[in-house]
Formats: structure tokens, sequence, C-alpha cells
């Protein structure tokens, strides 16, 4: 076993409560399926035979009884952390460092992509990495947004992500709001990287091949308590530390708080078992990864990130009610399986777009208008109804005569007769009265909207 | 202007072989002058741009650069020894009729800078379209019509808001044709190759780049440190337009700062070129000397080598043999004597035996004795070396007699005319010249000035002086330069030595190892100071700076009132701050290690010169008490100097500072901890508190 797989699932959906409030994210349905599935299979075609879970106790009790989640042939190692302490990704790496035997890729569980995954191990393989990690080319997200007025652009602040001339090795990483001062750049850098591409329209894909150390480092240093957020800039910078490279420095360090520090990297450092070899190789080999001058490969750096950057292909994450509805759009066009459930029981006076979706054990009636949407898991639609460009999650009744359009609408929800919709988010559970005519709004229960 | 009937002639023949229909004949402006002394004390006989490079004044190099890049007319400015670079030019191959570059001499001894140069561009208004800038030392044969041609085609897409396309070289870090003073950073845009970020990185530890620059709608930026700057730009007709608007652009540089800083103002943008295969470097220092002499050699230039002979001066042919040795006609070479690789002969030359000559150039009509070592050696014309002698990475001027057994250890100039020896070894960097160094400061400062007469003068000088014989050797002639000795004179960028900066070997062990080791967190920006912490610095920066200038109280008093404005520092803050900084003074300037006596006789000099200061402030009763209440502060964290106390605060009484009721209210109430009680009872204060207290019972009684 070369990696061991663990899936990050407690993520509770913070950037978008509205669907999230009775479906954590790692269940919320996309293409009828619960996004977790998508990693999981992601992880089952590169062959995968055990993936470490975290998640919560709710989402496990969910997941035992999910249809989809069944067909999962990978097994299942589902480690369950507390739903509200507070526990950052990295925290959860340590919470299962006992489990952790070999190098890990770790994944979240919103991500959906068709990465060729090898292209981000093999460059964890083939540079001895600390680190490898997936970014790709920023997601438009074309479709209108329910409740949101007009096309608000996002004014997220960009990252900056520095790569060197063959756009691999990571040397840069930071974000807008950490560099008001501007952007500093040690000239030793420059030196042995000369030439750095910065890139602002990048995102994570939260994906990450680590060694092993980094866990065990992790372990030590409980002060690091997300991978994303403090790890991983973390281990870009240490990249060009000098602490990596003196080892002797070490014991006389009279800082406490520096010395463990300094043991803390050490462990980052220590070599596995074939470390040596692949020292011995480096050494022979006349191979080095720049130009200009003859001196060893890496630098003689010890610690090396890396990345991946897709330029095309799908991958974004599943984290605000705009991805979500891109996904539900995209995400069924990455496999090839029948758009109609067979259970489904549809007349045949339906209008079906072939780009819809019906899930199993609906009831469509007729003249019915279907286009361009996905019906969850026992759904009723009932006569004269027209669907447009919406999303339908699980066991949504729909009266006669309604009409949706550019909808988000919950599980439970019962959107009553003639109801009119256009660009509307309809929270779990909700009723629409009959003949309404709602726009743009969000329609979610009081108790909901107190929590917000 | 018969001349101009042959050019025209000329372009319409380009016209049919190219395709370039109706573009203007190319235009270069070449500056024959640096602007600055690095050749010093070599400058002194020869103007830069004819000094040899491979046995041909670099002057042509440049000039062959332009011609074989299609430039068809090129106005050589000359300013330090015109008359020296009029002729020569005036001799050589482009001032034929047959040249298809016409070069037209511009002399002026106005010109300070290359800001000065374009300034006399512009009002003469010779460029009609884009020309290419560059120095008289310049060796290059990168092909700019690429970069001309992204140039014109930026122009033509964009309204002329490109003003400026650099040539630069990729070239790694650590490759010897850069010049360490020479590196640069450039942040540019990937796709549109626009620089928007140009910085010298010598010296700098850290780049820092403004975040403005990122902020334009590209997504992809490019940080490159593997360029080699070429000195060679290719410049739009607004480039002298606005050399002339801004009059304070010296440089280029200069210039290309005052062009991306006021981007957004003026609109107008630089856009870079890089090659990849070409060769392009401004011999500027004598170290990039070395290394462009030898890239020569080794034919990085090509076809620029030394045997094409491209001046077409007759007799000057050379062959080439391999290990890259060329020979001039009518060298004569001893028994025994070896050339082992990279080694260039000028003709007429005659070599003794057992001579050992590697990676060196040497000159027409020179002759060398026996058993001479040369390595990295650059001699030049008519130069006369004895027998046993050693050279090893130097240059050695024209009509130098080196006389028996000298050892010329690394990097020494013998400039013109020096005779030397015998029987002398020349330490690491020894620079040696006829004319004093003296004579320099002497000297009108401006250097630009016609030196004929000078030189006239100087030697009467020099026979009065006379030579070291420890320095020259017996029969040596000559003075010794030293670095420093230009240093009090000449501005910052001058103080180098002439070889300029070595190239860093082993670059890490500088730069990495005074960096602090891996901080935890780099990113978090460290806790800003707060506006109390800059308002104490500021307060202390004035009163020292009222000490050094004497300034009067009054100004004092109102500079301190800005600050408290600038700071929104509440007038209680004003007080305490105050206070703290007067009583801290004679530490901040002296160091912590005064004794209680020598703290007292410095402070109350101070107390007493301050006092309209601290009337200014101390007013009301709640003004006093702050006032104490810093000066108790600061006497509890100087507690060794209890004793200087009571003689403070007695002073501070004394003066009317404070008035006694209020201390003793602070001595009754202040104690609040119980270092702040102890501080009380000590002896003297309480002494001094008591004769207060009775004091005051006089005068009440007596009242």
């Amino acid at each position: 076993m070369e990696l061991q797989a663990v899936l990050m699932a407690a993520g509770g959906g913070s950037r978008m409560t509205d669907l999230t409030y009775n479906t954590p994210k790692a269940m919320l349905p996309v293409g009828n399926k619960p996004v977790i599935w998508y990693s999981l299979n992601l992880l089952e075609r590169v062959g995968f035979e055990e993936v470490i879970v975290i998640t919560t106790k709710e989402v496990q009790k969910m997941m035992s009884t999910d249809p989809k989640i069944k067909e999962v042939k990978v097994k299942l190692d589902v480690v369950c952390i507390q739903e509200d302490g507070d526990m950052g990704t990295a925290d959860a790496l340590r919470h299962i460092q006992q489990k952790i035997k070999t190098d890990i890729l770790v994944l979240s569980c919103d991500l959906i992509t068709d990465v060729a995954l090898h292209e981000v191990v093999d460059l964890f393989r083939a540079h001895g990495a600390t680190m490898a990690m997936l970014m790709s080319k920023t997601h438009e997200f074309t479709e209108t947004v329910p409740g949101q007025k007009g096309k608000k652009k996002t004014a997220e602040q960009r990252d900056f992500v520095g790569v060197d001339h063959s756009g691999k090795r990571l040397l840069f990483m930071a974000n807008e709001a950490d560099l008001e001062d501007g952007l500093s750049i040690r000239k030793s850098i420059m030196r042995k990287h000369p030439r750095m591409h910065i890139k602002t329209g990048l995102v994570d894909a939260h994906l990450y091949c680590l060694k092993k150390a980094v866990v065990d480092f992790l372990a030590e240093n409980k002060s690091i308590s997300s991978i994303r957020g403090e790890l991983v800039p973390y281990l870009v910078r240490k990249q060009f530390s000098k602490v990596n490279s003196s080892k002797i420095k070490e014991d006389t360090d009279d800082q406490s708080q520096k010395n463990s520090d300094s043991l803390a990297h050490q462990e980052l450092l220590k070599s596995s078992e074939d470390e040596n070899l692949l020292q011995l190789a480096q050494e022979r080999s006349c191979w080095n990864d720049h130009r200009g001058d003859m001196s060893e490969a890496y630098h003689g750096g010890k610690l090396r990130c890396y990345v991946h950057i897709m330029d095309q292909g799908l991958c974004f994450r599943v984290n605000t009610l705009a991805s979500y509805i891109e996904a539900n759009r995209l995400a069924p066009k990455l496999f090839e399986e029948p758009a109609v459930h067979p259970s489904a029981v549809i007349s045949e006076r339906c209008q079906m777009g072939s780009d819809s979706i019906i899930g199993e054990k609906c009831q469509i009636a007729d003249k019915t208008s279907i286009k361009r949407a996905t019906i969850g898991n026992y759904t009723a639609i009932k006569e004269k109804v027209k669907v447009a460009n919406s999303i339908i999650m699980h066991h949504v009744t729909i009266e006669e005569g309604c009409n949706i359009q550019g909808s988000v609408i919950c599980s439970h929800a019962v959107i009553g007769r003639g109801a009119d919709l256009k660009y509307c988010l309809v929270g779990n559970g909700q009723r629409i009265e009959a003949e309404s005519e709602r726009t743009n709004e969000v329609i979610v229960g009081t108790d909901q909207l107190m929590e917000i | 202007m018969s001349s101009k009937g042959g050019k025209q002639g000329r372009i319409s023949d380009r016209k049919g072989a190219g395709d370039e229909d109706d573009e203007q004949p190319l235009q270069a402006v070449l500056v024959a002058d640096s602007f600055n002394r690095r050749y010093f004390p070599v400058t002194k006989d020869q103007p830069r741009a004819l000094l040899p490079l491979g046995n041909v004044a670099m002057i042509d190099y440049t000039l062959e650069f332009l011609t074989s890049t299609g430039v068809q007319e090129t106005f050589v400015f000359c300013c330090w020894m015109a008359p020296k670079i009029k002729e020569h030019l005036l001799k050589s191959k482009w001032c034929r009729p047959t040249s298809s570059n016409t070069v037209h001499i511009i002399t002026s001894e106005l010109y300070r800078s290359l800001g000065d140069v374009l300034r006399d561009v512009d009002a003469k208004s010779l460029v009609r379209s884009d020309f290419v800038l560059v120095y008289g030392d310049v060796v290059s044969n990168v092909d700019v019509s690429q970069a001309l041609h992204e140039h014109r085609y930026r122009r033509k897409m964009e309204k002329n808001i490109s003003v400026m396309t650099m040539v630069f070289k990729e070239s790694s870090p650590g490759h010897r044709s850069r010049c360490e003073e020479d590196d640069m950073i450039v942040a540019m845009d990937s796709k549109t190759q626009r620089v928007l970020h140009y910085q010298k990185t010598q010296g700098l530890k850290k780049m820092q780049f403004p975040m403005n620059i990122f902020h334009s709608t590209s997504d992809e930026f490019e940080i490159r440190h593997d360029l080699l700057d070429c000195h060679i730009s290719i410049c739009s007709p607004q480039v002298a337009e606005l050399f002339t608007d801004n009059f304070d652009y010296q440089t280029r540089d200069d210039f290309v700062r005052g062009i991306l800083v006021n981007e957004e103002i003026l609109g107008n943008q630089i856009h870079m070129h890089v090659t990849k295969d070409g060769y392009g470097a401004r011999v500027s220092n004598l170290l990039m000397y070395d290394s462009v002499s030898s890239d020569l050699v080794r034919r990085w230039v090509y076809p620029l080598t030394p045997e094409a002979n491209f001046t077409d001066q007759e007799g000057r042919c050379c062959t080439y043999s391999r290990h890259n040795v060329y020979r001039g006609s009518g060298v004569s070479l001893g028994h025994g004597s070896q050339m082992e690789e990279n080694v260039l002969i000028g003709c007429e030359t005659s070599i003794g035996a057992n001579c050992h000559i590697s990676n060196s150039v040497i000159g027409n009509n020179c002759t060398i004795g026996d058993n001479v070592i040369l390595d990295h050696a650059y001699i030049w014309h008519n130069v006369h070396i004895a027998s046993n002698v050693a050279i090893s990475q130097s240059v050695v001027c024209d009509r130098v007699v080196v006389k028996e057994g000298v050892k010329l250890n690394k990097q020494c100039v013998l400039a013109y005319n020096v005779v030397i020896g015998p029987n002398i070894s020349l330490p690491e960097g020894t620079v040696l010249s006829m004319h004093h160094p003296e004579e320099e400061e002497e000297e009108d400062d401006d250097e630009f000035l016609s030196d004929d007469a000078e030189v006239g003068q100087s030697k009467d000088k020099n026979k009065q002086k006379g030579f070291n014989p420890a320095e020259v050797g017996e029969e040596g002639k000559g003075y010794i330069w030293k670095a420093s000795s230009l240093d009090d004179t000449e501005d910052d960028e001058l103080a180098h030595c002439l070889w300029g900066l070595v190239l860093n070997p082993d670059p890490e062990s500088e730069s990495e190892a005074s960096e602090p080791e891996g901080p935890d967190d780099p990113v978090i920006p460290s806790p800003e100071m707060d506006d109390d912490k800059v308002f104490q610095l500021e307060v202390l920066g004035t009163l020292q700076r009222g000490l050094e200038e004497n300034i009067g109280c009054d100004n004092l008093v109102l500079e301190i009132n800005s600050l408290k404005y600038a700071y929104n520092i509440t007038l209680k803050e004003v007080m305490q701050i105050l206070t703290r900084v007067v009583l801290d003074y004679p530490f901040q300037q002296q160091g912590p290690e005064l004794t209680t006596s020598q703290y007292v006789a410095l402070l109350l000099p101070l107390l007493k010169k301050w006092t309209p200061v601290f009337k200014n402030y101390v007013k009301r009763a709640q003004d006093h008490m702050d006032c104490l209440s810093a000066f108790e502060e600061h006497f509890l964290e100087q507690d060794a100097h209890w004793a200087a106390m009571v003689k403070v605060l007695m002073n501070m009484y004394q003066l009317e500072i404070l008035e006694e009721e209020m201390i003793l209210r602070w001595f009754s109430q202040g104690a609040t901890t119980d270092k702040s009680r102890h501080l009380r009872k000590n002896q003297g204060l309480q002494k001094f508190i008591q004769w207060l207290e009775e004091a005051e019972e006089s005068s009440e009684d007596e009242g």
C-alpha cells in the first residue's frame, strides 16, 4: 500500500447554510448522488481499496442508509469526530494518526473533478515531495443563483500562488489579504528559482498528498489546526528556511519553543527507509531540477512542495450555492448513466429534455415539461407542471400547474398548486402556498433564519 | 548632405529586399560615454568607447551590432574625449561611403548624463520614428528585429502606449556574464510582456513588490531574476520628449522607474523582449570586461569573432586554430612557448621562449620575454614585458613596460605608459597610473571638461612628486590609485572599485546566513507600533534635533504640538511621554551603564534648557500629577538610580516646573503598589518632602 486515502467529510457547509440546514454538505445530492460519492468514486477508480472517512455521526448514519454509498466498493473506515468540536482538518489528521502507516492522500468530500489523479501522485513520487497538491483554474459559474440580486461579483480575495518555471514546484503562497504591504520574496529564493510565475486565478481543490512525516509532525505540533489555512502555507515557507540544512545548530537553540519546533521539523525530514537509496541515486545522478548551474538537485532542499495545475477539465468544490447548482449541471456529464432511473414512473405525455435526471421512484404526471432539471428520489410531480433549470431534491411534492424556473427545492418541500417560483431557494420541508408567486427569494423556515 | 543622397538610395534597396513598406529608416542613438568613472584612471587617457576588447575598440562592436540589426542611421553622442572618438570613427569603416549605416557624430561637453543626450535628441528633433538606444560599450549579436517588430505592433495596436521595449538576455543567476551591480529583478505580465516592476537587487535581501502592480486584469505574472540587461532599448520618439518633460531623469533607470510609477497617470507602458540565444552585455566594469573578453574569444558573440576582422582594418586579420587560439599576422613565438587555450595575439607581437599563455588577449606590437606566465591577462598594444613575469587576471594598457621578475596578482591594472619593476610583486587589486590620484581632487570637479590642457599641467606636477620605488619598483613610473581615494569625491555609485563586484561564488552562504532561522510565521505581520510609541520616538527625535541645531523652546513646543495632532495623543499622554523622554534622555544618548552622578550631571542642564517646554504643558493641577506619575514610573524602572531622584525633583521644583503643593500631594496619595511605596521610603526623598513641608508651614505661618 503506497498511499492511504483520507476523506474529510465533516464539514458543515458553512458557506451555503440554506442548503445544509438539514442535510450535511457531504450528503447533499448532486445529480441524485451524495456529494461524497464523487470523491469516493474518484478514489475507487484509481484503485484505492480502503478509505478513511472522517466525518460526523450524522453523516455516518445517513451514509449507512444511502443506496449510492452502498454501491461503493472501497472499504470505508469511518472515523467520527464531534460535530461541534471546532476541529480543523489538521486536528482531524492528528486524531487518526494511529491509523496512518504510510504517506497519505487527503481530500475533501466536496470535490468534484475529473482530474487524472495520477498527475498529482506522480509529482509526489517523482520528486520525493513532502506535499503535492491539486489546483485548477477558477471555474466561472454561469447560472443565476437564487436569492442573489443581480450578478454579484464575488469579491473574494485572490490567492497568489508562485510556481517555478516548470509550473510544478510550489514556491510561494499567500492570500491577497496578507499582502497589504506588498509581495515580498527573499532573494535567495529568486536565486534558486529565478523565474517565478505568479498566478492569481487559481483555486485550491483541497486534495493533498502528504508524507507520513507530516502527520507525525502534526502530532507533535498541536498549534496547527487546519491543513489549508496553516499546514500548507507552513510547508511552503519551510522549503526555503535555513533550519532544514543545519542539523547541528538545533541542539544549541536555547529557546525551548524553537527547540521543539526544530525537533518537530527534524521529524518532518526524517527519512523513510528507502530515502537513503534515493539520496544515493541523487548523488550519482547528474540530473538537477534547474538551469544555469550545476549544483545538486533541489539545491539540497529536503522539503519540497509541488502543485499540479489543471488547465482543462472539471474541478471545483461544492461549497457555495452557486457551485452546487453548477455541480448539478455538470457532474452528471462525468458519468454515463441512464438519465432516468428505471424505477421512476413517467407519464408518456411528459416533455422531458435529455439533459434532465430523474431519480428513483419518481412520479411524473401528464402534461409536464422538464428541462435541464435534476429531480430527486421519491419526488412527485403532478400534472401541468413546468420545471426548467432547477434542482429538486428528494421527497418533494409539486402540485398541479406549478411553474418552477431556476430554483433549488430542498427535500420534503411541498409546492402548492399553481405556484410560480423563479430563481428561488426553497428550504427543507417548506410548504409553498398555492398560487403564490415568488421571484428571487430564499424561502426557509423561521427557525433556520434565526440561526443565520 | 551628400551622404543623404546615398542613404536614400540604400533605403530603396532595402525596400526591395524586405517588406517594410512605409517604414522609416531605422535610427539609433549611441551614447559613447558612460557618464561615470568606473574605468578611471584608465579612461583618463582614452575614452571608454575606444578601449580595446579583443584588440578592437568597444564602440566598433556596438556599431557592428547596430548595422547588422538593420540600423541605417546612427547618432553617436560623445562628450569625454570627443575628438578622439571622432577621429577614430572618421577613420573607421563606418564613415566610408559604402557603409550601410550612416554615422553622425554629435559632440558636446555639456552632456552630463543619458538624460542630457536624449533631451538634445529631442531639441534637435533627430529621430523620426522608433529608434534603438545603446551605450558605446555594448557587445552584442542580438537580432533586435523581432523585438522591433513586437514594439511596432504594440504601438500600432494600442496607440503609442508602449514607449520602450527593453531587450534582455536569459541567463541564470551565477552566470559569468551577469554583472552583479546590474543584477535586477523584473515583474512582468506574462501575456503582454509588459514590465510591471523593475528593480536593481544589489544588496537587497528581500524583494518587495507593491500590490498595485498586480491589479491589472491579467491573472498571471512572472517574476524574473534570470535576465541580464543588455542595455539595448527600443524607444519610441516619445522617450526623448519624456526626458525633456522630466528634467530630473538622468539615467535610463530613472526613466523606467518614472514611467512605471506614473503608469496610471501618463498611461505609458514599458515592455520587454527576452532573447534566448543572442549575446548582449554591457562592459560596465573590468570584471565584465574580463567575462566579455573571454566570451568573445570563446566565440559566444559569433559572428563577431576576433578573426572576422569586421572592422575591416588592413593587416589586422588573424588565424583561428583549435582551442580557440588566434594569431595575428607576424606573430613570432619562441621555442617551448605554449598557448594553451582561448588566446588571442595581435599582429607583429613577439613572444619569447618557454612562455605559458592561457585565456589571455595580447594586443598588437607587443614584445614578451622568456618564461612569462599569462593567465586571464589583457595586454593591450605596444606593451613590453620582460622575462620571468607572471600576470593573472589583470589589465595592462598601451605602452606599459613590465620589467623583469614582476608578478601581477589578480585584478591589477596598469594604466597607460606605466613602467613597473624590476622584481616586484604587486598585491591583488593594485591600480597604477601615470596620473597622480591627487591631481584628480585638485581638478575642477567637472570631469567632463576637456582634458588636454590639464594633462600638460599635471605632467609638471608628476615630476615634482616623484614615484615611490616601493610601489612601482626601482625603475618604475606610476602612482598607486586606491579605491578609497575615489570615495571622497564621488557619489556612491562610483565608489566601487574598478573591477566591480565579484560574482558571489556561493550566494547561498551570504544570502541565507544572516536570515532569520525559519521564523515560524513570517507571514503574520508584526504588531504595528502603536501611536504612543511612535510619538515617543518622534518627541525624542525632536528634542535631539533641538539640542543639535539649537532650536528654541518655542519651536520645540510647536513641533510637539503638531506631533500630538498627527498621532492623536491626549494632553495627558503628551505630558507623561515628554517627562519620560526627558528623564530617559541621558540613557538614550550614553547607554544604560551611566553612574548615578553622571546621570544627574547630564540631566540637570537639559532640564534647565527645556524648562519652557515643560512650563508650556504643566499648567493645571492634573498636569502636575501626570508629570509626577511619569517621573515615578521612570524611577521605578531605573531603581539603581534612586539616589538621583531627589536631585531631579528638587531641580524641577527650583525651576518652577512643579509646585510644592503638588509634589506633596503626589507623595501622600500616589502610592499604589508595593514598589512605589518602597520608592517613597527612599531616605533622600523623605528628607526632601520633609523640607518641603517645613517650608510650606513656614510660608503659611508667614502668610
